[in-house]
């Protein structure tokens, strides 16, 4: 298998707090990869260092290239595309011109064509194809703060997706989803793979994170303890010690 | 939090420190240079700039607002107690008076004898007043306004934006200056000296100063000790300490935030006021321009001290107002201070704020704000051109605007209608820098300017024929604008602010007051071909009709205009239309987001303010070449806040806000009538600009165009039946590439996550499709206008409760759109607490 990112003794610092701790992570193209961790475990932290929203120390390799000191629109533009916990959408454009923001890159001719042609043809098939695959082709004309929660969920992700990135890192996608909601989702972001997406997924949903992917990393402390598929992390001693033990009444 | 002394961290504090080591050192070092900066005038001048600094953070700390106004309050104070002491009168603001349009129409049918009754201009106390009371009712007076300026200006918006703050405290400033301006002309007042001291020289030593000198430096010392004891050491203080980290941490003190922070406001008008009397009083005088401007240097060393540090704020302070005698005699003595045709360069103690913003603002900006830091919160919303509004909109205006201009409009409606449409132009850059990509620029009349002096310097000089000037005279503001994009690539929202118009003041002076290149006593003259010159009288026959009356101005001068308008309004236009344009808006509600989605935010800023200074640049020399003459008059920084406040009362984000912003200028159309039919004096511009701008800001932030449009989708929603395309069938059924997933429907997802919300959306929602007609208000009360915009009122009950619980985080996010639409203050509260947001409605 091809590798797709790789990050070499990756550490976050905030002030005296190592939110990351020489992390080593690896995910490999066409896998959906789960990051978990007790909450202030470091997954957050790790997104924002990997996407450029934060210093990092350590190396990070995307497609190969070195990219931790790239800033963040660069690695998107490379393809390494992030969700956010919050959402963040543009609130003052609608859906699919947020999905268009995403998709479309600007040149300076084509900013100088956009003067004088603002509404020439532009090809919209990377935005149907995200609209299309999350199924919220039907609100691409809504403004984001008239359609629901969830809804915006799905725009966050399209968003993302629209830029056709080799790799998105989701934040916590499923959070406030209930077991049917995030089933249904589960089998979205399968169709996201098969369309040639990789995902890295930081979830506390544990029924989707072990029922999707198809490997794991646990985190605690900004530090790995465990790696493997969802049978074998379950099976680790520290895994149910640090992370399912504590988190078993929820 | 403590950060780790990493070496770049020691070497970004070290650098500054080191070089303010130097310049003391070299200061102290040369005799000359010592007696200058430590002179008594440069004591007195620091002494005003630490007063108005530590009424800046004072109300900062309070209640998060930078006030630009707050130089303009010392000065305000000055003015009263000036008035107590030789008439023994207190000068009133011009009230509104609803009978005085009768009268104006009762002399436009010509009988100018018939008067109403006005409000007294000022209340008398008898003869003149001694100090004492003259001092305590002047200072009663700035303590009843900090109060105002509390309960009815910053308490309304403290939730509201940044921008909505800037604007509403560039209202403030204005409208002061204007009330004084109004009540005493621009003359200078005399100001009688304190009675317990005088001008006898005291030697400390190292420098002589006087009594008067010595005792406000003291005054303020002491001032500074005060309120640094108050803010550390004493419960009130430690209460806004703790209202600053979130309002509720002072409520578990058992104080009221919001008596905090009128508390602050209060103590800083008084402490600025205070020392705005005194050293008016030293100075024996007090003019209406001079005082404002000090905000500058105040807002500068403010920002030394990270608008909380009362000692680094009145050091610094202290430095940037004894800076100003320094770098005078360096002026007048060395020959390295550089020159400019023989004569030393003007304003280069206005650049060492400037030099000092920039210096602070790149050691502390962060190029993307980091997890945590609250955005600048919600701007009006900025629609698409409709494709009817292109094609018949914009022509239509455009020969509304030309027959009249051409043939009917008397010569002063003319001219009126001219200044209008340049005003247009600064207007529409304005929207471009503010309304697009959401950053605060108070210097587009100093690009305008830039290009102006530019395309005098061409024309009548080089001898660059007619339009080559006009392009040259947009790429030296271009040069400017992406100049000043530097700073604003590491800040925003009021730092930026203050940057720029620090940025203005200076060019203000180094340039535009410099008489190498304004052409001295009679400005710089501007060849202008006699086509379209103002000046020319001629008439012009072409297919039969005659253009031109033979009385000035030109009215091809008119035309002239008109066709720059109209190219510049679809050039700003099509940007919003344009990928660039939702760029813009996507940096505009969130820098993160627009990055991670692959913006490259520091370029796109770059672009916005290459763009928005290029329009004011082509502004800057129609301004030129329509008045043939530049002087330095029209682009002041006061312009550039007046051009400012007109275009958020149009509407910041819309080319129809443009448009109505230029009707609005002073000179402009609407003035125009209003001075020609109504007899309104013209210090009344300033003054209805500035009140103008704190009631948009406070009560309607969209701006008169985006008001008239939400009142308008509004009213079609009434009485327009819903139509099959705009119902939304209750359960947006999922598309047929769904269909293969039986566990699909959205609507149960939707409900069953907006009920996870706070519990005021869930409760919004059944009570909203309880009654239709409770339904049909919650849209337009939630409202921010995109839900407006939507049908959501025409759908069945089932979907305007989703819609309109949806809407209501929004709401709570963003009170200040809320309280557009309903008109109330009810959308500010709501932004407290989602809970309160449901009650209200």
């Amino acid at each position: 298998m091809t590798e797709l990112l790789r990050t070499e003794a990756m550490s976050v610092v905030y002030g005296g707090l190592h939110a990351v701790n020489g992390l080593d992570l690896r995910v490999d193209e066409g896998r959906l990869v789960g990051l978990i961790g007790p909450n202030g475990a470091g997954k957050t932290s790790f997104i924002d260092g990997i996407s450029g929203f934060t210093r990092t120390q350590g190396a990070i390799y995307f497609r190969g290239k070195r990219v931790d000191r790239e800033p963040a629109h660069r690695r998107a533009r490379l393809g390494l595309g992030r969700t956010w916990q919050s959402l963040e959408l543009f609130e003052d454009l609608t859906v699919r011109e947020n999905l268009q923001v995403g998709a479309e890159r600007q040149t300076v001719g084509g900013f100088l064509l956009d003067l004088v042609r603002p509404g020439r043809h532009r090809d919209q098939s990377d935005v149907d194809w995200a609209l299309d695959v999350l199924g919220i082709a039907h609100l691409a004309d809504r403004m984001p703060t008239e359609i629901s929660h969830g809804q915006r969920k799905l725009v966050g992700a399209g968003r993302t997706l629209a830029a056709r990135p080799a790799l998105i890192c989701m934040d916590e996608p499923a959070a406030g989803l209930d077991t049917t909601e995030s089933e249904q989702f589960g089998r979205r972001l399968r169709r996201i793979v098969e369309a040639g997406v990789s995902i890295l997924l930081v979830d506390h949903d544990m029924g989707l994170v072990m029922g999707v992917c198809d490997e794991l990393y646990v985190i605690e402390f900004g530090t790995r303890i465990a790696h493997g598929t969802p049978a074998e992390v379950v099976a680790d001693e520290k895994v149910r010690a640090a992370y399912l033990g504590t988190k078993a009444g929820t | 939090m403590t950060r780790p002394r990493i070496p770049a961290a020691r070497l970004r504090a070290g650098v500054p420190a080191l070089v303010v080591v130097a310049l003391l050192a070299v200061i102290l070092a040369k005799g000359d240079y010592r007696t200058n900066f430590f002179s008594g005038g440069g004591f007195a001048l620091g002494a005003l700039v630490a007063a108005i600094a530590l009424g800046v953070v004072v109300t900062y700390r309070g209640s998060g607002v930078v006030n630009l106004a707050g130089a303009a309050v010392a000065m305000y104070a000055a003015y009263v107690y000036a008035d107590l002491r030789t008439h023994g009168d207190l000068f009133l603001p011009p009230l509104p008076n609803p009978l005085a349009p009768i009268e104006g129409l009762v002399h436009l049918a010509g009988d100018d004898s018939f008067t109403v009754p006005h409000w007294p201009t000022s209340v008398s106390f008898g003869a003149t007043m001694g100090f004492w009371p003259a001092l305590v009712l002047a200072l009663v007076f700035c303590a009843l306004f900090g109060l105002v300026l509390h309960v009815a200006v910053f308490r309304p918006l403290r939730h509201a934006p940044v921008l909505a703050k800037v604007v509403a405290s560039v209202g403030v400033l204005l409208f002061l200056q204007a009330v004084v301006v109004r009540r005493f002309s621009t003359t200078t007042q005399v100001v009688g000296p304190l009675p317990f001291v005088d001008k006898t020289q005291v030697d400390l030593g190292l420098f002589k100063i006087t009594q008067e000198q010595l005792f406000v430096v003291c005054l303020v010392l002491v001032l500074a000790v005060a309120l640094w004891a108050l803010f550390q050491r004493s419960r009130f203080g430690l209460a806004v300490r703790a209202a600053a980290e979130n309002e509720k941490g002072a409520t578990v003190l058992g104080f009221s935030a919001d008596r905090l922070a009128a508390a602050t406001w209060v103590l800083s008008t008084v402490v600025t006021g205070l020392l705005g009397i005194f050293v008016a009083s030293v100075n024996s005088s007090v003019d209406p321009n001079t005082m404002p401007a000090l905000i500058v240097p105040a807002v500068t060393a403010a920002l030394v001290g990270g608008f909380t540090s009362f000692g680094w704020t009145t050091l610094a302070a202290f430095a940037l107002g004894m800076q100003v005698a320094l770098v005078t005699f360096l002026g007048a003595n060395e020959s390295w201070f550089p020159k400019a045709d023989g004569l030393p360069v003007p304003g280069v103690d206005l650049l060492v704020p400037l030099v000092v913003i920039v210096a602070v603002l790149a050691l502390r900006g962060q190029s993307l704000p980091t997890r945590g830091v609250l955005g600048p919160g919600r701007l009006p919303f900025s629609p698409t051109a409709r494709p009817w509004a292109l094609r018949y909109g914009g022509p239509g205006l455009a020969v509304v605007a030309l027959i009249p201009g051409v043939f009917f409009l008397s010569p002063a409606m003319r001219d009126g209608l001219t200044n209008t449409l340049t005003g247009i132009v600064i207007c529409l850059s304005i929207v471009v820098l503010t309304g697009f990509i959401g950053q605060i620029s108070l210097a587009q009349t100093s690009f305008a300017g830039l290009s102006a002096y530019t395309v005098a310097s061409l024309s009548t000089h080089h001898g660059w024929p007619f339009p080559l000037p006009i392009l040259a005279g947009a790429a030296v503001a271009v040069v400017a604008g992406v100049l000043v994009a530097l700073p604003a690539l590491r800040v925003r929202g009021v730092h930026l602010a203050i940057a720029t118009l620090a940025f203005a003041v200076a060019v203000d002076k180094v340039v535009f007051a410099n008489s190498w290149i304004n052409g001295g006593f009679d400005g710089a003259t501007v060849t202008t071909p006699a086509l379209i010159r103002s000046q020319d009288t001629d008439t012009h026959h072409v297919l039969g009709v005659t253009i031109g009356d033979g009385t000035q101005p030109n009215p091809l001068t008119l035309v002239f205009c008109l066709i720059v308008v109209v190219a510049l309004g679809y050039l700003v236009a099509n940007l919003r239309r344009s990928l660039t344009g939702r760029q813009m808006l996507a940096i505009r509600s969130n820098e993160r987001a627009a990055a991670a989605a692959g913006v490259n935010v520091a370029a796109v800023k770059v672009l916005a303010f290459g763009v928005s200074a290029f329009i004011a640049g082509v502004g800057g020399a129609v301004i030129a070449y329509r008045t043939g003459n530049v002087t330095p008059d029209k682009f002041l920084y006061d312009k550039s806040l007046m051009f400012f406040a007109f275009a958020y009362l149009g509407g910041i984000a819309s080319v129809s806000g443009a448009v109505t912003g230029g009707l609005l200028v002073g000179g402009g159309l609407g003035f125009t009538v209003l001075n020609k039919v109504f007899g309104l004096p013209d210090e009344f511009v300033l003054l209805l600009g500035g009140l103008g701008l704190v009631v948009t800001a406070v009560l309607n932030p969209e701006g008169v165009a985006g008001k008239a449009r939400t009142d308008l989708l509004a009213l079609r929603r009434r009485f327009r039946p819903p139509t099959p395309a705009d119902r939304p069938t209750p359960a947006d059924p999922p598309t047929p590439a769904d269909r293969p997933t039986p566990m699909d429907p959205l609507t149960p997802t939707d409900t069953a996550t907006t009920i996870t919300e706070p519990t005021a959306s869930a409760t919004t929602g059944p009570s909203a499709a309880s009654t239709p007609a409770a339904a049909a208000a919650v849209p337009t009360a939630a409202a921010t206008p995109t839900a407006a915009a939507t049908p959501a009122t025409a759908a069945t009950p089932a979907t305007a409760s989703i819609s309109a619980a949806a809407a209501v985080p929004t709401a709570a996010a963003a009170p200040t759109a809320s309280g557009s639409a309903a008109g109330t203050h009810v959308g500010g509260s709501a932004g407290a607490t989602p809970a309160v947001a449901g009650e209200a409605r």
